[in-house]
């Protein structure tokens, strides 16, 4: 067995039933490669079968446990014990629910309105191009594809909405790159559309290129220099 | 407790879709597409559709591109029907095969980012059992979008629904079907999020909720796959078909069982036991590392009975390695990035440089509830249940009999889901309204259900009945079954499901209680797992991923499907359904290949 630790987690609890808030303290011992998500069912089977987490694929592939350890957003899916004592160098870890939505219990947010601004981003081709001669695929080359592909791997984790400096009146760096994608992608025609949104009142304007977003993405996409590219007119 | 549960509100959309994944929503967009304007209700479990265990497929889509030269649609339906060890359905094997490419191109045209070749068109890899010439040599047969397949097909078809403006219940639950006389209108579902029950009364009501596999102790699934759909089709009387067909993943990461995509091995990558050997060059000399899943799973657990797996470091549990450290710089970077982000990630292993550990994990129900070949859901061989519709994971029509070829299963999600979609455009035009208010007794079964659970006072633990069914489910009905560990199965399921009922609830709370809906999730796992071990136990036979050791052989005797039923716990009544040969009855050119044929790699 790998190490064995003894940490203490610090939750933000809340009660939607008395609208309670507060700071509940939890003592483990646990071996090294446990991963939070792990740590928050130990404490669910041995400690307190209350405590509300969300989760889903737990491998980092669904962004559903998205949370803030020690101000950080993160996956707790994908953050093992040995490597937050590593990263925070303590044994205290701080457990918080995301910023950008409400919470309902505990670290369980309502992601509804969130998923709004990545909705009014229009995650889909508005209008396709029209489908080539010969009835099957369009082509597209390796070369155009690598300039996006990228970008086409957020999950909407919403880890770099939280993380950013701008709160208000934003779409948010995931729902900026919804937009970039389909802006560099050939088939979409609607481009005078994808540019109103990106340059309008709640788009790239908004960024203040503090880069917090490619820090914090657990998907290691560098959305900043995406958002760099479209503010300077470099896609498309 | 009962009269303090009651239901809110009442919507009346014209389908109710429980289970938003990739086969559900392309359903709905397939509705929508047909007739624009259709109103739909989508519940799903997750957060958001786009959570759904789909985005976490990785491999591929197979279809026969009609541009290839070399492979041909037959060799896909062979391929198909050998895989299966001669129990899918060739009815939906032709279908399913026939409209695959078109299905590809569909989702290409309305957005997918599939890899490409240098030509511009979607790149295909190899994967296990597809052939060309009748099982000679590999076929690139696999559409991929790098190894994020499930991710590109979620996105998609979450996209056109979004655009289609249909109406999605995240964090919901589905807890009760509803039926007039004998047609299904509608279901009862629970938010969760505000602790409220609606009543959703529709024409036409499409089950798509997936797979179920959490019952076991190593599963790629999801942690939301608990066989809800399974169990609410049991409660409502209906049967349930081959669900002792459990297909376990050969190459899952050791420890939480993390699925490594086949595509790995499409790649190139070689599996090898603790003295290094290639080993499948010994079992299947001419398909290696690409045989079927369940014959490789089946040989990785005899490398490691014979002594020739390793042990894990951290994790104390045996495995064998997959060797990718040949692999092309440039393929790691761009076509299995995220999962070799994975074993960097969960066991600190790089896979340019060293050997990744796997071993089989469950991932995958060949089974689910019997339906026809345009995903009307069936009571029994014979006669279906008007307006209820399955597709996806949660069908069984059946394409993959009792052993799935890999990348079949995004196939069916979306050449079946547009099948059925059409079906109930079709459906939804004539069909009468379904009655004004909700049939007496709404939400009876499942207020006192709940009430149950709320009531229940004893000193029994959650998650160690949780974790002694995972236990015994892959232990006793896992890639190797014997009746005797079939029938101890059965007798321990028994137990466990009397001592959950005196499991006691921490908070009374309606409103976000996620050990109120585990208690719930266990009750389906408990159920569902009941009737896997009785199905596996009567099937006594070996097939596809369904392996009797005292029966180490297939069966002509058991050349059919089966039907379970269970309205009471343990309480387990069998049937038959017919194995669909038309293509071998037909006579055509070929006809002989789909016969019962001998099954070797």
């Amino acid at each position: 067995m790998s190490k064995e630790y003894d940490i203490t987690l610090k939750i933000s609890r809340y009660d939607p039933d008395t609208d309670q808030s507060w700071i509940q303290d939890y003592e483990l011992r646990v071996g090294g490669i446990l991963r939070f998500v792990d740590l928050f069912r130990k404490i669910n089977d041995e400690q307190d079968a209350t405590l509300a987490w969300s989760s889903s694929c737990e491998h980092a592939q669904c962004g559903t446990c998205g949370m803030r350890i020690n101000g950080k957003p993160l996956l707790s899916c994908e953050l093992l014990v040995e490597m937050a004592v590593e990263m925070f160098r303590t044994n205290v870890f701080k457990v918080e629910p995301l910023t950008i939505a409400p919470v309902i219990r505990d670290l369980v947010v309502d992601l509804e309105r969130a998923y709004a601004r990545v909705h009014a981003a229009k995650p889909y081709l508005i209008s396709p191009a029209s489908p080539n001669p010969q009835g099957d695929e369009f082509r597209i080359q390796p070369r155009v594809l690598d300039r996006y592909v990228e970008a086409t791997r957020c999950i909407n984790c919403f880890c770099c909405a939280t993380a950013c400096v701008t709160q208000k009146n934003y779409l948010g760096p995931n729902a900026m790159l919804v937009n970039i994608v389909r802006l560099m992608d050939p088939r979409e025609t609607a481009k005078k559309e994808r540019l109103d949104i990106l340059y309008g009142e709640q788009g790239s304007p908004r960024c203040r290129t503090a880069q917090a977003c490619s820090f914090v993405c657990p998907k290691e996409i560098d959305i900043a220099h995406f958002i760099a590219l479209a503010k300077e007119g470099a896609i498309g | 407790m009962t009269n303090t549960l009651k239901i809110d509100s009442v919507l009346r959309p014209e389908v109710l879709v429980i289970g938003a994944g990739g086969a559900g929503l392309r359903c709905a967009a397939a509705i929508c597409e047909n007739r624009p304007g259709t109103s739909v209700v989508a519940v799903t479990k997750v957060h958001s559709p786009q959570k759904s265990h789909t985005s976490t497929a990785q491999g591929g889509m197979a279809a026969v591109d009609p541009n290839d030269p070399m492979d041909k649609i037959v060799y896909h339906m062979f391929d198909t029907w050998k895989g299966s060890d001669c129990s899918a359905d060739q009815n939906i094997i032709k279908k399913v095969c026939e409209s695959a490419w078109e299905q590809i191109v569909w989702l290409e045209r309305h957005g997918m980012h599939f890899s490409r070749t240098e030509q511009g068109r979607i790149a295909k890899r190899p994967f296990g059992g597809h052939m060309l010439n009748f099982g000679q040599v590999k076929a690139f047969r696999a559409c991929y979008e790098a190894d994020r397949t499930g991710k590109g097909i979620m996105d998609t078809v979450w996209g056109e629904t979004l655009k289609y403006g249909i109406t999605f219940l995240n964090q919901s639950i589905a807890v009760e079907l509803l039926f007039d006389n004998d047609r299904c209108i509608g279901a009862v579902v629970f938010l969760e999020q505000s602790g409220k029950f609606v009543v959703i009364l529709a024409k036409a009501t499409i089950m798509a909720t997936g797979g179920k596999t959490r019952m076991y102790q190593v599963s790629t699934n999801c942690k939301q796959n608990t066989g809800d759909g399974l169990a609410l089709v049991l409660q409502a009387g209906l049967p349930v078909m081959d669900v002792e067909a459990v297909q376990f993943h050969p190459t899952g990461i050791v420890g939480p069982g993390i699925l490594a995509s086949e595509a790995l091995r499409g790649e190139g990558a070689v599996l090898r036991n603790a003295e290094g050997e290639p080993f499948m060059e010994r079992y299947a000399p001419t398909a290696r590392d690409l045989a079927p899943r369940d014959l490789i799973s089946r040989c990785i657990m005899k490398e490691i009975r014979e002594g020739r797996g390793c042990i894990h470091r951290d994790h104390k549990l045996p495995h064998v390695w997959l060797d990718l450290r040949h692999i092309p710089e440039h393929v790691h970077k761009t076509r299995i990035q995220e999962v070799c982000g994975f074993f960097r990630k969960f066991v600190g292993v790089d896979p340019q440089h060293e050997l990744c550990p796997v071993t089989p994990t469950a991932h995958y129900q060949m089974g689910g509830v019997p339906t026809n070949e345009f995903g009307e859901v069936q009571r029994n061989a014979q006669q279906i249940v008007q307006g209820l519709y399955a597709c996806g994971e949660f069908a069984a029509a059946s394409l993959h009999g009792h052993n799935r070829l890999g990348t079949n299963s995004l196939l069916e999600l979306i050449t079946m889901g547009k099948v059925v979609g059409d079906k109930i455009a079709e459906y939804i035009k004539d069909a009468d309204l379904p009655p004004e208010s909700p049939p007496e007794g709404t939400g009876c079964e499942i207020f006192s259900r709940f009430s149950r659970y709320f009531e229940a006072r004893g000193k029994e633990s959650y998650a160690i009945i949780r974790d002694e069914l995972r236990q015994t489910m892959m232990e006793k009905v896992g890639v190797f079954r014997t009746g005797t560990g079939l029938s101890e199965t059965i007798d321990k399921l028994t137990e466990l499901k009397s001592r959950a009922g005196q499991m006691q609830l921490h908070s009374r709370s309606l409103v976000m209680n996620q050990e109120l809906v585990q208690f719930w999730e266990l009750d389906h796992l408990l159920e569902v797992s009941m009737v896997i071990a009785q199905c596996a136990l009567a099937r006594k036979e070996s097939r596809g991923g369904h392996y009797r050791e005292d029966y180490p052989e297939r069966d002509p005797e058991f050349h059919h499907h089966t039907l379970a039923f269970m309205r009471e716990y343990g309480n387990v009544n069998l049937d038959k359904r017919p194995i669909d040969m038309s293509i071998y009855e037909a006579k055509g050119e070929h006809y002989e290949k789909f016969g019962i044929i001998e099954r070797k790699y």
